[in-house]
């Protein structure tokens, strides 16, 4: 298969940008209309797997990026031994996942979702980049917001905040009240394990 | 009955409301319908097995015991209902925090599988950038107050010169401010603090000022009066400052 001329610009400048590529950018680059550039993607896919690469690409972070595939882990973990950090532990994978449904939020709003102190996760995160600073609360106090960032978005290969999963539903329940809780039967929906 | 045989091998949990959805469901119980004495005990015996290893409780586990213990002793009283008035369910926010939290407990879980996933998946740029040793060149608005503290962190302290620049402050001393009082207020005098302190009064005159009052006025050499909270204070000077002094 030959690559054309658009597919191959494509390709180019995925490889070459250090942020994720979205498709309106992809589209000002290379003079295109937004169709002919997904198709141009595909074909690159396409190619890809045809010629049995080790490459792929990907929609992460709101964009595209050229990436390995995931049979190849192991072998390239191998350049980053020593630097690459570890997986996140459960504490902080439970901090997270309240800051990343209910940002921008405080440590006070964590904390009591988690009922423990969560003051080691939060900085773990702040240290791995997943989260950030967001502002202050104008309350007493001025208390620190905290959002998550891009990095967290690659980290799990999300495309955007909306592809949280489950996003709707638990927008939905931290809004409600105890008792709007009660009404609902939503104890017994979703028992995991 | 619930049987007991089982004995907690003493996982650990993430908080208190992990423990207590671990005994919710060890337990088969219908969360709508806890039996509050039941889980109460089951807890507490969780935390004592815990003390009992050494183990340190986090002070969030026995702040849930206590609650726990409130919401068992509430659930063996005689409800006293007075009509037109809904009792508040205590379990009913115990239930919200339980299912907010599973849930996000959960959202964790998933997100545990994407980064197994994703640790394999190595990009062109990104992620790695990050480990490695000499790092990127910085965008402006890219920086966060983090970043700047580590770099502060990362200042060896010899090399910050320290300041040597010498900064005069006129002290003002409390008995200072009550020589000036006794000269400029006589035995009878109703003045108010502000015009004690004077025009454009700096922060520390204020306070010197202030703090010098409430000595007088300890004395009982002045007294005072203020209408209503943050309004202005009356200052009266008392026979006394003339006989005592």
């Amino acid at each position: 298969m030959i690559l054309d001329r658009l597919a191959r610009e494509v390709e180019a400048l995925i490889f070459a940008s250090d942020t994720p590529l979205s498709v309106e950018q992809l589209c000002e680059y290379t003079g295109s209309g937004e169709d002919s550039v997904q198709q141009a993607l595909d074909r690159l896919n396409n190619a890809f797997l045809d010629q049995q690469h080790a490459l792929i690409i990907i929609e992460v972070a709101g964009g595209f990026r050229i990436a390995t595939d995931k049979d190849f882990g192991s072998i390239v973990s191998q350049l980053f031994e020593g630097r690459k950090p570890g997986k996140l532990s459960r504490a902080s994978l439970e901090t997270l996942a309240v800051i990343a449904y209910s940002q921008p939020c405080t440590r006070m709003a964590i904390d009591s979702i988690r009922g423990v102190n969560c003051d080691s996760a939060i900085r773990t995160l702040l240290e791995r980049d997943m989260i950030r600073i967001s502002g202050r609360m104008e309350t007493p106090g001025r208390p620190l917001l905290y959002s998550t960032t891009r990095v967290f978005l690659e980290y799990f290969g999300l495309n955007d905040l909306d592809h949280l999963p489950r996003s709707e539903e638990i927008a939905e329940l931290l809004c409600m009240s105890s008792s709007e809780m009660e009404e609902k039967d939503l104890f017994g929906v979703a028992d995991e394990e | 009955m619930l049987s007991n045989s089982c004995r907690i091998q003493l996982p650990s949990f993430e908080g208190p409301l992990d423990l207590l959805l671990y005994l919710i469901r060890r337990d088969e119980i219908d969360i709508y319908d806890i039996p509050m004495a039941h889980v109460a005990d089951q807890y507490l015996e969780y935390i004592r097995d815990a003390q009992e290893m050494n183990l340190d409780i986090a002070s969030e586990y026995l702040v849930m015991a206590a609650t726990l213990t409130r919401m068992k002793s509430k659930s063996l009283l005689p409800i006293h209902r007075i009509d037109g008035e809904e009792e508040e369910d205590p379990g009913a926010e115990l239930r919200r925090q339980l299912i907010l939290y599973r849930t996000f407990r959960e959202i964790a879980k998933e997100l545990h599988r994407s980064e197994e996933t994703w640790t394999d998946i190595y990009t062109s740029t990104g992620e790695r950038d990050r480990w490695s040793i000499g790092n990127t060149a910085v965008e402006p608005g890219q920086t966060s107050l983090l970043d700047l503290l580590r770099a502060l962190d990362n200042l060896s302290e010899g090399e910050i010169e320290p300041p040597t620049q010498r900064i005069q402050r006129k002290l003002l001393t409390i008995t200072e401010c009550i020589q000036t009082l006794e000269k400029t207020f006589h035995t009878g005098d109703m003045v108010s603090f502000r015009s004690v302190v004077g025009q454009k009064p700096t922060r520390a005159k204020i306070v010197s000022y202030f703090i010098a009052i409430l000595e007088l006025i300890r004395r009982g050499w002045i007294s005072f009066h203020q209408a209503y909270p943050f309004s202005e204070i009356e200052l009266k000077r008392t026979e006394r400052w003339t006989v005592d002094s």
